[in-house]
């Protein structure tokens, strides 16, 4: 017995599609509502890294949909047109190879992908967050970034200041990141609007380079999951012209607010949305140590024990 | 001492009697279990459940147990499911949701873990163990009582990830639970333990069952049944274990050491001392990108058999078929880095990965055509296992396209632990992988319970879960695209609260979706006799395992059959078309070797299961009781050597001209 499905499948189908559309409209005009306002990831970037990747997500989803459009197209028509109710004459059973056919769609794909394949050799290479951002005459501002247990600090090392979960740095000139974590599990820094994001890890310094190349104020976030405090893990980042980073930093620098080890410890506690905090007199090898003090440890107790244990402190702050 | 000894860390504050959705889900558990015993002992069937089900080695009733079990944790994954989806829709601005971090956090790894390891693994080994010796024409597969033990290892693997939403917490760490979070010093509570031994365990099983399956495609098909005839199903499901056997022991290792770490302070992953938290991540991944194809490999082949049976038409392209799967097989292996091209590895390393990675849309590719081809020209029945394919190729082609975007790192750098990557692998093992099995599991139904599934039930069901997924995912792709990060418990952003709210819609849609299906069965359950599949061959199947009574016998084939080309059944149908079907009813029958039923499997994994749990909680008179109790059942088992017996040739002709009867 051949089991045939006639019921009013087309009629359901049709209903389906229609379903999809009205709601594929919605989310489209949500989108573009949302645009108008404040689009804040990659679809409205701030810097040249940012505004390269999303050039570069549109050629690839231009690239893509050359095979995919035809796949979607093709089996909904070949459902709805093949269906043996519609008792279309042409029924060839036994027909199961084409040696042309499928030469095309073996071929096709691969010159897709072959482009595809040189696009992303080359932009990897461009892009490479640890490579300068080429054709800029001025040496980039270098910042040292430091996970602590749900916040990020920030240091200018060659003007000996620091500030937590705030981040001010200068349109048209790149800022070079050194990165690593201290008493946090492995992190990550992002900012969208201006580009790449990259691991954060304990005992190690990963780079990166970004270049923002409008005034304004963007999110900065963490997006690697690290514990109870992850979701409050953001930072304001201010981009402001040089004349107004340099008038910042001068100020900053006359600040009476120390980063002294007593003052480095607190920051070693876990604490969940903190306030954004300035210090000046901040020692020049202050990142190094951090990573020493991983690199260099021995034994069984984490190098952060004794001054800052992670769940003790996170266990008391709950009770 | 002694009682440091018995119960280790374990005490009664480690039952969470403060949180109310925890205790409610611990209540709800006891009582769904105590029913249960209630109803079997009222209607005195523990006898048949231990005879017939427990110590079974039969792989179809170890096919539909993997079933059940694969089904029931999907109502507790699609719980978390619905609790993140509920919590992310509340809490924006400065509402901060329901759920503290300290259980959202447990939610979203246990929804992971419970997800891939026991719904997909348990639902592709459900369907493995159902039609695999069917299509290949053997009596069962190659180790039966292997085949029982890694069931229930599964099956304890699963319950020690449930013991833990009760007693103690799960793993806050994320599904893979990646150090330095995962070590001792930042998740001191059993969390990560329970995940490393319900994975530990259920992992064994899988590698065992990987083995069984690779030598019981290789060793036992049935005459004339030479490689390049085999069905695309079984290709794919000989590719996909050869990933099992090769990937899970990496797992298996890795666990390992993180254990070591956290049990007696080692440092391979620890973030000081010289452990190295960049090679756990490689090794999980080593495994993990396997991983995945273990899971699509068999939806692939699913599929192949699905549009071949109801289009009516031979499969397109078979040889390039097994070319692709088999490619799919080397390439998973060296891809791995793409899920961390942000840890800092030069542009050379990213690169060469990435290609890799696009390289692998070349052999889908091809497939999908072939599929789309299988369809051209054929005559479409749009039965609900064909509708779950049609829904397929639109949804794995947009899967499919994000995940090459996201092959490109600086792609990847912005959308990396993304809501978009969380649609991405959605999108893919949702549309290509469940939308495969939810195909497979209607499709062979019939010929593991032998009545079909109903079809205006599934038809319900089917349109809810599409929608369902369309809604509740790509609003997840736009959320993504905005820097809206995976694993967040509450944003202040209130712009993201409507996608959000779209998407818990979606997931209310699923929810219907499920719930239809579950009607679906009750339903098919009630009209079992007017769905009843008389013929063993309901849908005008080409291979095999249509060729039997539904459900089919328990030697399976009373003859074993000669192949002779690849739809081997359909084209004997074709052949005895004109001349009408003939039945020999005075065929000589042979007496059929049979393996015995064993508790060996239960038994060992009870122990094991007593290990796992004893090691979660340092209990070290249980854990060794545990061990022990392992390797005593095991050799024990080998002195064992009345294991199989014959069924006579009397009994076989009754049966099969019972068949031929109710066929007739």
């Amino acid at each position: 017995m051949v089991f045939i499905h006639t019921n009013n499948f087309s009629g359901m189908l049709k209903s389906l599609i229609r379903w999809l559309l009205l709601l594929t409209s919605c989310l489209v005009i949500l989108c573009l509502a949302g645009c108008k306002g404040h689009v804040v990831g990659i679809l409205n970037p701030k810097g040249i890294v940012a505004y390269e990747e999303r050039k570069l997500f549109f050629d690839t989803l231009a690239l893509m949909l050359i095979v995919v459009l035809p796949v979607i197209v093709m089996s909904f028509t070949f459902v709805y047109h093949y269906q043996a109710s519609h008792r279309v004459k042409e029924y060839k059973p036994n027909w199961s190879h084409s040696f042309f056919l499928e030469s095309l769609w073996w071929g096709i794909p691969c010159v897709i992908i072959l482009v595809l394949a040189i696009l992303t050799w080359k932009k990897t290479h461009e892009l490479d967050p640890y490579n300068r951002i080429t054709g800029l005459n001025q040496s980039p501002l270098l910042i040292q970034v430091i996970a602590l247990p749900w916040k990020w600090l920030f240091i200018y090392p060659q003007q000996n200041i620091a500030t937590v979960n705030y981040l001010m740095i200068p349109t048209g000139q790149q800022v070079e990141y050194w990165i690593t974590t201290d008493n946090v599990p492995m992190s990550a820094f992002f900012i969208p609007q201006l580009g790449s994001q990259i691991y954060a890890m304990a005992g190690m310094r990963t780079r990166l380079h970004l270049l923002a190349s409008q005034p304004g104020n963007y999110d900065g976030m963490n997006t690697q999951f690290n514990g109870d405090g992850f979701s409050d893990m953001h930072f304001a980042v201010h981009v402001v012209q040089p004349e107004e980073m340099q008038q910042w930093l001068n100020q900053m620098k006359k600040s009476i607010n120390h980063l002294t080890d007593a003052a480095y410890s607190e920051l070693l506690k876990p604490s969940i949305n903190s306030e954004p905090k300035f210090f000046s007199g901040v020692t020049t090898d202050l990142f190094q140590n951090v990573i020493a003090t991983y690199m260099n440890s021995v034994g069984t107790v984490h190098p952060r024990d004794n001054q800052a244990n992670f769940n003790n402190l996170i266990k008391s702050q709950k009770e | 001492m002694f009682k440091d000894l018995l119960f280790g860390n374990l005490t009664l504050d480690a039952i969470p009697l403060h949180v109310p959705i925890i205790v409610g889900a611990g209540i709800f558990m006891v009582l769904v279990v105590a029913t249960i015993i209630f109803w079997i002992t009222i209607y005195g069937k523990w006898s048949y459940i231990w005879h017939e089900w427990i110590t079974s080695v039969d792989h179809k009733k170890i096919g539909i147990m993997y079933l059940l079990l694969s089904a029931v944790m999907l109502l507790r994954g699609f719980s978390d499911a619905v609790l993140m989806r509920s919590q992310q829709a509340i809490a924006s601005g400065t509402n901060l949701g329901y759920l503290s971090p300290e259980h959202y956090d447990q939610i979203f790894s246990a929804h992971g873990v419970i997800m891939i390891f026991f719904v997909a693994m348990p639902m592709m080994f459900a369907l493995l163990n159902i039609a695999v010796p069917l299509q290949i024409g053997a009596r069962d597969v190659a180790y039966p009582y292997l085949n029982s033990l890694s069931f229930w290892l599964t099956f304890v693997g699963a319950m020690l990830c449930n013991a833990s939403l009760v007693i103690g917490d799960f793993a806050k760490t994320g599904w893979l639970a990646y150090p330095p979070l995962s070590e001792l010093y930042y998740s001191p509570d059993v969390g990560v333990d329970y995940f490393i031994w319900s994975l530990q365990i259920s992992g064994v099983g899988t590698l065992l069952a990987g083995i069984n399956f690779i030598a019981t495609i290789i060793k036992m098909r049935c005459k004339g049944m030479t490689l390049m005839r085999m069905p695309v199903f079984i290709w794919s499901a000989l590719c996909a274990m050869i990933l099992v056997a090769l990937a899970f022991p990496v797992l298996t290792v890795t666990l390992a050491l993180l254990f070591l770490d956290r049990m007696l302070g080692m440092h391979f992953f620890t973030d000081f001392a010289g452990g190295n938290i960049m090679m756990y991540v490689n090794l999980i991944w080593v495994w993990g990108h396997p991983e995945v194809y273990i899971l699509i490999l068999p939806a692939f082949g699913v599929f192949s058999e699905v549009v071949a049976t109801f289009s009516q038409k031979t499969l397109f392209g078979y040889t390039t078929m097994v070319w692709a799967i088999a490619i799919i097989t080397f390439l998973s292996f060296v891809v791995w880095l793409h899920h961390f091209f942000t840890m800092g590895a030069g542009a050379d390393v990213n690169g060469f990965f990435g290609i890799a990675t696009m390289i692998i849309a070349i052999p889908t590719g091809v497939k999908v055509f072939n599929w789309l081809f299988t369809m051209y020209q054929g005559r479409i029945i749009l039965a609900t296992p064909m509708l779950w394919v049609t829904a397929f190729f639109t949804t794995f082609a947009i899967g499919g396209m994000t995940g090459v975007m996201m092959a490109v790192p600086p792609v990847d750098f912005q959308v990396h632990n993304s809501l978009f990557l969380v649609a991405h692998f959605h999108n893919v093992i949702i549309g290509g992988v469940l939308f495969g099995y939810f195909a497979g599991i209607i499709y062979w139904f019939p010929k593991a319970f032998g009545f079909r599934l109903d079809e205006k039930w599934g038809t319900w069901s089917f349109a809810f879960w599409v929608v369902g997924f369309y809604v509740a995912f790509m609003p997840l792709y736009v959320l993504g695209l905005n820097g809206f990060m995976r694993r967040v418990n509450h944003y202040s952003n209130t712009m993201y609260q409507p996608y959000f709210i779209v998407a818990a819609l979606g997931a209310a849609f699923i929810l219907i979706g499920i719930c239809l299906q579950i009607g679906q069965l009750i339903v098919s359950i009630k009209h079992r006799h007017t769905l009843r599949d008389h013929t063993g061959d309901p849908w005008n199947g080409r291979t095999l395992e249509w060729s039997v009574a539904s459900p089919a016998p328990l030697y399976n084939f009373a003859e074993l059959p000669i192949v002779s080309t690849r739809d081997q059944f359909w084209e004997y149908k074709q052949e005895h078309l004109a001349e009408g079907r003939v039945h020999p009813k005075n065929m000589h029958y042979h007496p059929i070797h049979m393996p015995k039923n064993t508790p060996a499997g239960f038994i060992i994994a009870l122990f094991a299961g007593i290990a796992g749990f004893a090691l979660v909680w340092h209990m070290w008179i249980p854990g060794l009781l545990g061990f022990a109790g392992v390797l005593i059942t095991m050799i024990a088992r080998t002195f064992k050597t009345d294991t199989d017996y014959y069924i006579d040739a009397a009994t076989v002709k009754k049966t099969e001209l019972t068949h031929i009867k109710e066929m007739i």
